[in-house]
């Protein structure tokens, strides 16, 4: 069994409500997760998963209150949606890892103390031989493994991912699998939006179905197995492996 | 500070005495206007990569025209017609800011917002400009639009020092900051920085460094060198680090082409017109190389 090295904080939302313009975008949201689980967020496409991270995150005008526990390590390792950049820019992967993990600028090049950390993640999320790629020149997957890589520097204690799956292949898609359930693993807590769910079934802790308001929660196995949740989920009797 | 400026001065004056350099170095003003493009090169050319990954080229045209309506305001006020800092500088942050508040609230496309203030600082520049034309000598303004190194003074050089100063102190260990908020504010924000602070700042150091360089390079042309040695380095380079360094070649060899080469072939070419052809000579040669070499080959859509 691994040693729980990394002190992930419990995150608790108590009544959390977004309006933007005139559209209520979440209605009294309240759901916890506990310390060094991993808890994802499902719902249909525009039922406010992303403005409910973004909640977390401090980055909407919402009401209520968003608590988050923390410990003595506070990094939040955030992977967004997708990296929406002007492909052409002359970008190399080295350089946005130096960017958003290091002070010293960036052309100066990436700093010796980060170097080794770096290459260390490229290479377990299989993107050895890449750092001097340009990042408009990889294919979609290649780039979402390198946001997915950034997330991981310096050591997070909570892992905030906005569908980080997306355009991955299966020797992607498994390679960030198993580094998510390391994590958690080790300690840490990760809140997770993910359409997949059979994966949600088989690795999430805990569920939150989302639709403006909550309307599903709790164990991850028992809510899907539910029949409100065979309901929000016309194929899920089908997805679902048979328990 | 002159004693500061005397030392590279004396240096340049005498090897032009030995005939090494250039006769026309021993004239004071060429020695200047050298010193300054050893500033305004790297400057422009760093800040111009910032510039270009922001979509901000035209932003810098903007406070450019609102310089024009600061010299205005100068003369209305009574400063020296010849250097109206106090007013270029006011004007300009005014105006800047003004464009990125609105910016920030209209939630409006960068290029839209800078089309419109554009335009107005265009119309305001235009205006007040008539209004005080018959006080001052006009040709003033022809230096306040084109640059002429042939009035840079110790002042001018101070003023261009202190920006160049203030730039490199906060440019340099917020870069990297203020690069990622400008790829992805969301990812950047979650990583502690202050993504709309930084772009205040950002909007400020492109204003001071505009209004500090519109005597040699001019207010309709400060622009273009922030952006074309950028242009023709992105040409060139797969990497930021190309991307910056080449830039700073490319902009400082541009301005120094642009005060020499008139002086010594005695071309009638405003020093700002000679800088910003010599930075497009640059960006055509990268363009050719780009289309030639197979290593650049991208797709065609």
């Amino acid at each position: 069994m691994n040693e729980r090295r990394i002190h992930g904080p419990a995150i608790e939302l108590d009544g959390v409500s977004l309006t933007l313009g005139a559209t209520r975008i979440l209605e009294n949201v309240s759901f916890s997760v506990a310390a060094g689980s991993i808890h994802c967020v499902i719902g249909a496409n525009g039922g406010g998963k992303t403005s409910l991270v973004r909640s977390m995150l401090g980055q909407m005008p919402h009401t209520g209150r968003i608590q988050i526990q923390w410990h003595d390590n506070r990094v939040v390792g955030y992977v967004p949606q997708v990296l929406d950049f002007d492909k052409t820019l002359p970008v190399t992967v080295n350089d946005f890892m130096a960017m958003a993990c290091q002070r010293r600028p960036v052309f100066l090049g990436v700093s010796k103390s980060r170097r080794q950390e770096i290459d260390e993640v490229l290479e377990r999320l299989g993107l050895a031989g890449k750092g001097r790629y340009k990042l408009g020149t990889l294919s979609g997957g290649e780039r979402q493994r390198v946001l997915f890589a950034q997330a991981l520097i310096p050591e997070p204690a909570l892992l905030v991912l906005d569908e980080p799956m997306t355009g991955l292949d299966v020797a992607g898609h498994d390679l960030i699998e198993r580094s998510i359930v390391e994590f958690a693993q080790a300690g840490g807590t990760v809140v997770w939006i993910n359409h997949d769910i059979v994966q949600v079934k088989e690795i999430a802790d805990t569920v939150t179905y989302v639709d403006r308001e909550v309307r599903l929660q709790g164990n991850a196995r028992e809510v899907l197995a539910s029949g409100v949740a065979a309901g929000l989920f016309p194929s899920l009797a089908n997805a679902l492996p048979a328990t | 500070m002159d004693w500061f400026y005397d030392i590279p001065r004396q240096f340049l004056i005498g090897l032009a005495d030995e005939g090494i350099i250039h006769y026309t170095f021993l004239y004071e003003f060429v020695v200047n206007g050298f010193l300054c493009a050893f500033v305004i090169g790297p400057l422009l050319g760093g800040i111009g990569t910032m510039v270009v990954v922001k979509r901000m080229a035209f932003f810098s045209q903007a406070i450019g025209n609102a310089a024009l309506t600061g010299v205005a305001v100068g003369v209305i006020i009574g400063e020296s017609y010849t250097a109206p800092y106090m007013s270029m500088f006011g004007f300009c942050i005014l105006f800047g800011l003004l464009l990125n508040f609105s910016k920030n609230r209209t939630k409006m496309s960068s290029d839209t917002l800078i089309g419109v203030f554009l335009s107005i600082s265009l119309a305001i520049g235009a205006t007040t400009l008539l209004w005080v034309s018959a006080r001052v000598n006009t040709h003033i303004l022809d230096t306040v639009m084109f640059g002429s190194i042939l009035t840079v003074n110790t002042t001018d050089m101070n003023v261009l020092l202190v920006t160049a100063v203030l730039t490199a102190l906060v440019a340099l260990p917020l870069y990297n900051q203020m690069l990622l908020g400008s790829l992805n504010p969301s990812l950047a924000h979650v990583r502690g920085v202050r993504v709309h602070l930084l772009e205040y700042v950002f909007v400020l150091l492109v204003t001071i460094l505009t209004v500090a360089c519109v005597k040699i390079v001019g207010a309709v042309l400060v622009e273009a060198l922030l952006l074309i040695p950028a242009a023709a380095a992105r040409n060139l380079n797969r990497s930021i680090r190309g991307f910056v360094l080449w830039s700073i070649a490319f902009s400082t060899i541009s301005c120094l082409v642009g005060i020499y080469a008139p002086m010594r072939w005695d071309l009638p070419v405003p020093s700002g017109g000679a800088i910003i052809l010599s930075a497009a000579t640059i960006f055509l040669i990268t363009m050719g190389i780009r289309m030639v070499v197979p290593r650049f080959r991208e797709a065609a859509l």
